[in-house]
């Protein structure tokens, strides 16, 4: 205790004055003139004994008073179980409040309320104990962690933004939120600084740092049995789902179910065991698509939420153009070309189009998720722009440059693919392709080292912004080079699917890079499922994104356009100028099956913020204060009319 | 109710004094007595210093001139039933209470100049003279309505203040006594609560001598029944005394106690030839006038 606060505290010794007053006062009543007093006979016990039982109560007021007075002085003194920032020797505080709001924070333990919102309240209550003048930012730690309030001294906006916070399926991102809110601590002046997490730690352990962080609520790391349907989706006539559990306990006993609105299709029931599982159930008796289809999980645990999940309808169907001259693309054995050929055993439910000509409209192309152009003679204005256009909204293209690339017509050039001189070097003096340079596509890579064709597209990759090469021969020449263009992906390959060149297309190595482009595509154009925190870019599109809550705000981000990011699982259908689509938001299966892990008490600064603050209760006091002078001249007002009665 | 402890008279609803004293006076007569004679017969009773008012007749000129003195010869028959009116003008007078009208000193003075109205109209001589520190100033034997006009003038500027010392009180009955002329009517208007010891055999000497003696005893209705409620302290006027009680405890006791009082001058006064009248400040002033008028007449005035 303080000086001030034991000075304060003495002003209480001056309860006694009003019981001297009261002593003083004791036995007098009001003086009347009374010409013949002399033969009224005194009583005092009688009245004294009266004018006691009057002024005890004032008596009692006036000491609560003064009490009161003395505690209001010296506060903040009331110990209390709340919580409430330590101030060590004063000064005002620099709070960055690390806020857990993932979807392991829905965690609900029996009889109480969820982490979610024991979290909140422990952060309303923290930040009664701040004062002006200190300045708080609030970081969220759900995927991918972000600033709520950037450090501010205005404590009531503080106090909104954590009452607007709601919980969400995202995962959970502890290390980056703590080095945000680590960061936030740059630019502040104070000198106490306090890193405030209320979280359950069921992420991967964050590095240590300064300052320590202050766990005020380590219950929240209590472990509550989980599990959750973290993605669904239908494949033809069955559908995959993935799921994990905390613990064999919490998958014991528990049934898969696939319905459609209230009619059950498929049972399943779960392994129990820990981890992440993965089963399909047959789709046998579904409406065909788009009919919505749910999984649920019969059982309680301590997420309700991710018991039950949407299945995202089939990804796979996806169209795929492509423009290859069958006399020249073609094998020897006869058949579609080469590209044709190997996109249709990759992939069953994909739509292939032959092309003769690229589209001059973009809209032509709006149905696509990858077009291959293969030995393309360039490209007049119009189909550079559809093409363009298309890549810009999220498609994929692909050009295997052949012969025809040097002997293009007047006009035509092989932008978006090349820019500047593209060179057809023949005989070529290609040796075989670098196979470290492909590592990225796996084993199949290998069998590129010694193609040898007869010829090969020399590009001037220098002219062309933002090209990766991401494959190169032997003698450093690009044989691979993408391009991120809009939302869109385009890849440039030197070497024709013509025999007639090399064996390229013959070699696994071709299979593989084809296979590649299907999935980039299908991610980029096809990205009909993500995980809850991922955002959608649309460019400079502006759809209408309505989810299981509503519709979606867009955001205007300067480097992606307008974003849409879905924080809870469940359908979201996209509605724009190009027509509707379904996607579907999954939780990151990681977010149930990691365990809460607290660090360890050295890692933390629990000593130095103990729980049962000093807790600044003045306002109460204050309030108290004057509820006691009110009663008081009500008391008086009283008494002075019974005396007035009485005379 | 006048809890001023300064000598301000409370006149309350008794004011205006001369209309007030008309008024109680209406109807009212002094009785069938032989009023002042002057001339043959008449006996003289002395001289006393000139008062503006008084007949010029009866100024004596010789003194006037060879003296320089301008006093008035005073004559007296046995018929004569001039009134002097005796004032206690102490700080208790000033009392009203809650309930009264005014204060005591003014209800004795609206039932005093009704009295000395009364008289004037019936050819008698009235004097005023004051007990205790306050009132104004005496005055002599006057008639007419001019002595009325100077009774009336003291009388409103009277004040109470003080208490009576019993020096004092000695000399005014000593006084009293010797000016009285045989015959003449004394009425006392007092609280006879304050009064110094002895004040009873002083006040009844004066009944000697064929004179009659009235002592109206003026009371605030709070005196006579003591209506508080609850613990009081209560301080008297003219002394140090402060007592705490509980009035409604007390109260019975108190009653008895102003009942032994008043009894006491009562059967002083009575067994002396005087009369004893209490009144409260509550009653019509006429009515007590006439009470006073009948106590005279029942002693064969």
């Amino acid at each position: 205790m303080s000086f001030l606060v034991g000075a304060a505290l003495a002003v209480a010794l001056l309860v006694v004055l009003p019981l001297v007053a009261h002593f003083l006062r004791r036995g007098r009543a009001a003086e009347l003139p009374f010409p013949p007093a002399a033969l009224v006979k005194a009583t005092q016990t009688s009245a004294r004994r009266e004018r006691k039982l009057e002024d005890r109560a004032l008596f009692s007021l006036r000491a609560l008073a003064v009490a009161t007075l003395a505690v209001l002085g010296a506060t903040p003194l009331v110990r209390c179980s709340r919580l409430s920032l330590a101030r060590g020797a004063g000064g005002s505080l620099a709070v960055a409040l690390v806020f857990d709001d993932s979807l392991s924070m829905r965690a609900t333990p029996h009889g109480k309320s969820s982490r979610f919102e024991r979290a909140r309240d422990a952060a309303l209550h923290l930040l009664d104990s701040t004062r002006a003048g200190d300045s708080i930012s609030i970081v969220l730690a759900g995927t991918p962690a972000r600033v709520a309030l950037a450090a501010t001294t205005d404590l009531s906006l503080a106090r909104r933004t954590l009452k607007a916070l709601t919980p969400s399926d995202r995962a959970t991102d502890l290390s980056s939120a703590l080095a945000l809110a680590r960061s936030s601590f740059a630019s502040g002046a104070e000198r106490q600084r306090r890193l405030v997490v209320l979280s359950d730690y069921a992420a991967a352990a964050p590095p240590p740092g300064d300052p320590p962080p202050w766990l005020p609520l380590p219950d929240l790391a209590e472990k509550l049995p989980d599990c959750g349907i973290a993605a669904a989706d239908r494949r033809g006539t069955r559908v995959s789902a993935t799921l994990a559990c905390t613990g064999a306990d919490a998958a014991r006993g528990r049934t898969l179910a696939l319905v459609s609105g209230k009619k059950p299709l498929a049972k399943l029931a779960l392994e129990p065991r820990a981890g992440v599982q993965s089963v399909t159930l047959p789709a046998t008796g579904a409406p065909p698509p788009p009919a919505p289809l749910e999984l649920r999980l019969d059982g309680e645990d301590a997420i309700e939420e991710d018991d039950s999940a949407a299945v995202a309808p089939d990804t796979r169907g996806m169209r795929v153009s492509v423009l290859a001259d069958e006399t020249e693309s073609g094998a020897a054995t006869g058949g579609a070309p080469l590209v044709e050929q190997v996109i249709s055993a990759l992939e069953r439910d994909v739509t292939l189009r032959p092309l003769t000509v690229v589209p001059d409209q973009a809209s032509d192309l709006a149905a696509d998720a990858l077009v291959v152009l293969d030995d393309p003679a360039g490209l007049g204005p119009e189909a550079r722009g559809a093409l363009t256009t298309f890549v810009e909204h999220g498609g994929m293209t692909a050009a295997l440059l052949g012969p025809r690339a040097q002997a293009r017509r007047i006009g035509a050039t092989l932008e978006p693919f090349a820019f500047g001189a593209v060179r057809w070097e023949q005989p070529s003096k290609a040796r075989g392709a670098d196979v470290a340079s492909l590592g990225w596509l796996g084993a199949e890579a290998k069998s590129l080292a010694d193609v040898r064709p007869s010829g090969r597209a020399l590009l001037d990759v220098g002219h062309t912004t933002g090209a990766r090469v991401t494959a190169t021969w032997t003698d450093g020449a690009p044989l691979l080079v993408e391009r991120e263009l809009g939302r869109g992906l385009v890849t440039t390959v030197t070497l024709p699917s013509s025999v007639s060149v090399s064996d390229f297309a013959l070699r696994p190595a071709f299979v593989a890079l084809l296979d590649h482009w299907l999935d980039a595509a299908r991610r980029r154009r096809g990205l009909t499922t993500s995980v809850a925190g991922t955002s959608w870019s649309f460019g400079a599109d502006r759809p209408v994104v309505t989810g299981p809550e509503g519709p979606l705000r867009l955001v205007e981000t300067p480097d992606r356009g307008r974003i849409a990011t879905p924080v809870v699982r469940g359908s979201y259908r996209l509605t724009s100028e190009r027509g509707e689509e379904i996607r579907t938001v999954g939780i990151e299966p990681e977010e149930i099956t990691l365990e809460p892990t607290p660090p360890p008490p050295g890692a933390t600064v629990a000593a130095s913020a103990p729980s049962g603050q000093l807790l600044d209760a003045s306002a109460e006091v204050a309030y108290a204060l004057l509820a006691l002078l009110g009663l008081e001249v009500l008391l008086r007002f009283r008494r002075v009319g019974t005396h007035r009665r009485a005379r | 109710m006048n809890n001023r402890f300064d000598s301000a008279l409370d006149w309350g609803a008794l004011a205006p004094l001369r209309l007030r004293a008309r008024g109680a006076a209406e109807g009212l007569w002094a009785g069938p007595h032989r009023s002042l004679r002057r001339g043959a017969g008449v006996e003289f009773a002395g001289y006393r210093e000139y008062s503006p008012g008084d007949d010029l007749r009866f100024l004596d000129r010789h003194a006037l001139m060879r003296h320089g003195v301008r006093v008035v010869r005073e004559f007296e028959t046995d018929t004569d039933r001039s009134v002097r009116l005796v004032f206690d003008a102490s700080a208790s007078m000033g009392f009203s209470g809650t309930r009264a009208p005014g204060a005591k000193l003014a209800f004795a003075a609206v039932v005093g100049a009704a009295l000395g109205w009364v008289a004037l109209r019936g050819g008698d001589r009235v004097s005023l003279d004051w007990l205790g520190e306050g009132g104004g100033a005496a005055l002599p034997w006057g008639s007419g309505m001019p002595a009325f006009e100077r009774l009336v003038h003291v009388l409103e500027t009277a004040e109470a203040r003080g208490s009576v010392a019993p020096e004092r009180l000695k000399s005014l009955v000593t006084r009293l006594g010797r000016s009285s002329p045989a015959g003449s009517i004394t009425v006392f208007f007092s609280d006879f609560l304050d009064l110094p010891p002895g004040a009873l055999d002083e006040i009844a000497a004066l009944a000697a001598y064929r004179r009659s003696v009235v002592a109206v005893q003026v009371l605030a209705p709070d005196e006579l029944d003591l209506p508080f409620s609850g613990p009081v302290r209560l301080r008297a006027l003219e002394s140090d005394l402060v007592v705490d009680t509980d009035a409604p405890r007390s109260r019975a006791d108190y009653q008895a106690a102003l009942a032994r009082l008043s009894a006491t001058w009562r059967d002083g006064l009575v067994a002396r030839g005087a009369r004893f009248l209490r009144s409260s400040t509550l009653e019509e002033p006429g009515a007590v006038v006439r009470r006073v008028l009948e106590s005279l007449a029942g002693a064969g005035a």
